[in-house]
């Protein structure tokens, strides 16, 4: 087991944000987390990330105990993650942005180029190389931050939303990418609100809803289950759902 | 590939500026401008560092150039040593003066760190103000006569730009060096975004602390430079804010967190500033403070890059029009 999340909880004052979250990921594995806004998703994507303390449980990752870590610790172990809203490092070059993520494995400024220029070309950057990502729109960033934390060599790719607010043709451009870093044999979990994109991708799925996980398993059998649906959709369309599948 | 005729045309006219105002009438005082100028550069470059690469507005530097000035003078006025040889010691008071500052404030970010490095400044202002070891407001003074070169005491500006200009040179190959090393990178992340920099593996803290470490001890040197040449120092031309104001006005109108900005802020103010000061005679630090309230204005507003941002979109614009969002498409 490569990760291993047990009971993670996280409270802001009062307020219980995230409720005893349980998560085993293998090596090799893309591993989903749904749910819809607010669900408590990007809370626990964050506890594992090492950005929030969680306030409960523990976190285990590749056999060390990593709960109360900060983030550049986990960066070191082998957790790399993007976000949401895409933090490129906006006055850089594309290959000063990926070359700062592979500083973390070569100190010489020869070698952390020559892995940068790979990941680029693994992520289709190379010809943008030197223009400064505030050149770049949405999908360019959220490519360059995986290219980015590609370039940290990690063990555990954490995707958040990396496919919200792309064109459909984008989004399938960003799975193929997706999918050739997992041939490599990277580990993946990925935080997306998008159906159609864990159904394509994940092997496994954890569904959050208010805090809490209400459902786990294979995306296709997860997203006939009445809680999930209920969920995402409100009573109604469960109603409407089974009568549909009634006669 | 820009060519670089522009970094060798200047260090060219650095070199040759004293033999060429030497044949003017008021080559004493130009002199004395050039020297003034290349030591603000130096103050500036070191400022740059942590102010301008890694984007932590310290508005504290007095204390390190203060440093400097006051610890040189010091141990003359203490065991008559040459002010020269108190240099090492200035920099470890810089430095320590930067760890005491760096590990509590660095948490903070932002305008609050730039508040707290006001804060202490001004607070040891008012103890070095007070202190009689320090010469309280008056100040401290090194040999009146030069006993030996090693005193560094010529009655010429000239030597005095040579060795700042030999220190110029030293601090931005330094710089050179650390734009293209890995710690030069981390800063540069830092200042776009911390969170993003610790997911990447950035050890935040410990950098900030190091680069503040360097600028401070750097900035030390520029203190005892002054002091060397004025052979005096008091607690508002050493440690008053406005030599801290001074550094960011300077690096920022160039250009901060560039290589040439801070020393292409200096040709520009510091002539301004001679030029102000013989027109409306020496007591012209207001009019000092009004032509900085000017210059923040101006950059806020236009151009927070500075000249050398400017220089490039300017040419950029003119010579290749890079498409924009040409690269999403790919």
């Amino acid at each position: 087991m490569l990760l291993e999340a047990e009971s993670v909880s996280r409270a802001f004052g009062g307020f219980l944000a995230l409720s005893e979250a349980t998560l085993g990921v293998e090596r090799g594995e893309i591993v989903g987390l749904i749910g819809p806004n607010g669900a408590g998703k990007s809370t626990f994507f964050n506890c594992i990330a090492g950005d929030l303390p969680p306030t409960g449980g523990r976190i285990v990752f590749d056999g060390v105990d990593v709960t109360a870590a900060p983030a550049e610790e986990h960066a070191r172990r082998g957790i790399g993650r993007t976000f949401q809203v895409p933090a490129t490092f906006e006055d850089m070059t594309i290959l000063e942005n990926v070359m700062v993520g592979a500083f973390l494995r070569h100190h010489r400024t020869r070698d952390a180029h020559a892995k940068a220029m790979e990941v680029l070309r693994l992520t289709g950057l190379e010809a943008q190389a030197q223009q400064r990502a505030r050149s770049l729109g949405t999908p360019g960033r959220k490519r360059l931050e995986i290219a980015r934390v590609m370039a940290t060599e990690p063990k555990l790719l954490l995707l958040d939303e990396a496919l919200a607010g792309l064109t459909p043709s984008e989004i399938q451009r960003a799975i193929e990418l997706v999918r050739r870093i997992h041939a490599t044999g990277m580990t993946i979990v990925i935080v997306e609100h998008i159906m159609e994109v864990i159904l394509t991708l994940a092997e496994r799925v954890l569904v959050f809803n208010q805090g809490r996980t209400i459902a786990q398993g294979k995306p296709q059998d997860v997203v006939n289950d009445p809680k999930v649906i209920e969920a995402y959709l409100g009573h109604h369309h469960r109603r409407r759902r089974a009568r549909k599948a009634e006669p | 590939m820009r060519l670089a005729w522009g970094p060798i045309a200047l260090w060219a006219a650095l070199l040759l500026f004293p033999l060429a105002v030497s044949v003017s009438d008021s080559a004493a005082f130009l002199d004395d401008v050039g020297t003034t100028l290349i030591l603000a550069a130096i103050g500036a470059s070191a400022w740059n560092i942590v102010g301008g690469y890694a984007g932590q507005v310290s508005v504290g530097h007095a204390i390190f150039f203060g440093s400097g000035a006051y610890v040189t003078l010091l141990v003359y006025e203490l065991w008559e040593l040459p002010p020269l040889l108190g240099l090492p010691l200035a920099m470890i008071v810089a430095v320590l003066f930067a760890v005491a500052i760096g590990l509590p404030s660095f948490r903070l970010t932002g305008h609050y760190f730039s508040m707290a490095t006001i804060a202490v400044a001004e607070l040891v202002r008012l103890v070095v103000s007070n202190w009689p070891l320090l010469g309280e407001a008056i100040g401290i003074q090194g040999p009146a006569t030069p006993r030996g070169w090693w005193d560094l005491i010529f009655r010429s500006s000239v030597p005095y730009y040579y060795i700042d200009l030999a220190v110029l040179a030293f601090v931005l190959a330094l710089t050179y060096a650390m734009e293209r090393s890995r710690f030069g990178y981390y800063l540069r992340a830092i200042r776009a975004g911390e969170r993003a920099a610790r997911s990447l593996g950035v050890p935040v803290l410990r950098t900030k602390l190091m680069a503040f470490m360097l600028s401070a001890a750097l900035t030390a040197v520029a203190g005892a430079l002054y002091s060397f040449k004025l052979g005096f120092v008091n607690p508002e031309s050493g440690i008053g804010i406005l030599v801290s104001v001074q550094m960011i006005i300077i690096a920022a109108l160039g250009g901060a967190g560039t290589l040439y900005g801070p020393l292409i802020g200096a040709l520009l103010l510091i002539p301004l500033q001679s030029a102000t000061n013989t027109i409306w005679g020496g007591g012209g630090s207001g009019l000092t403070f009004i032509i900085y309230g000017g210059i923040i204005l101006l950059l806020a507003r236009f151009e927070p890059g500075g000249l050398i941002e400017l220089w490039r979109r300017v040419g950029a614009a003119t010579f290749a029009r890079p498409k924009r969002g040409a690269a999403d498409a790919a």
